[in-house]
């Protein structure tokens, strides 16, 4: 039985729980996405998360 | 330019969810039928890092494809519909980055020309960051790049 589920009211999006999805929790839909992610990340690491103080300009 | 008005305004489709908000399910519905939809967050080997998958899920067979292209003539609100699964997906993870990459080059430029379209309207909510040869650099909009990590603002 679904039930509705308001996660916010604007911009972010209401969202139908569905407990038969919950059959996917702990397994890895994609794989070789995620292994390419784990290798990357391995190799660069994170960014500087707030380093920049321009964040609202940088992206221009 | 697409105001703010507008991508709140933007057409997505229905979503659902497990309740642990890491699986979501869409119908995209165009020419070539109804074609089921699926995105997961994946926890990475760094903590609050999620991998973000995307692909079909063929439903005779259960079985998921992310380097299909279905061409159903609706990739606008697709996106859109993406886009709503990670606003959704940080609203319960507060601390969460999302690292995104298509399975080869020409599958990622789709998320890079995505990101550029409207990063003007999520730049207030996102962190943005592509992936470049040694590193990441805040996201710039007619630049290539490998991949991407997103953070939701605190």
């Amino acid at each position: 039985m679904m039930s509705v589920k308001e996660i916010n009211t604007v911009q972010k999006p209401i969202v139908l729980i569905d407990k038969s999805l919950d059959f996917f929790n702990g397994k890895v839909l994609f794989p070789e996405k995620l292994s390419k992610a784990n290798e990357m990340l391995k190799n660069i690491g994170l960014p500087k998360i707030n380093e920049s103080s321009e964040i609202e300009n940088a992206h221009k | 330019m697409i105001g703010k008005l507008e991508i709140i305004k933007l057409e997505r489709y229905e979503l659902k969810s497990g309740e642990k908000l890491e699986v979501f399910e869409f119908v995209s519905v165009g020419p070539k039928g109804r074609i089921v939809k699926l995105v997961q967050f994946t926890p990475t080997n760094y903590k609050d890092l999620y991998n973000l998958g995307f692909g079909d899920k063929n439903i005779e067979t259960g079985e998921i494809n992310d380097t299909v292209i279905s061409n159903n003539g609706d990739s606008r609100k697709v996106l859109a519909t993406v886009v709503a699964t990670l606003y959704a997906f940080m609203e319960r993870h507060k601390d969460a980055m999302i690292y995104a990459t298509g399975s080869t080059k020409s599958r990622t430029r789709p998320y890079r020309m995505g990101i550029a379209k409207y990063i003007d309207e999520v730049i207030d909510d996102f962190e943005i960051y592509g992936e470049i040869l040694d590193g990441w650099e805040l996201f710039k909009k007619d630049k290539e790049y490998e991949a991407f990590l997103v953070k939701q603002k605190n």
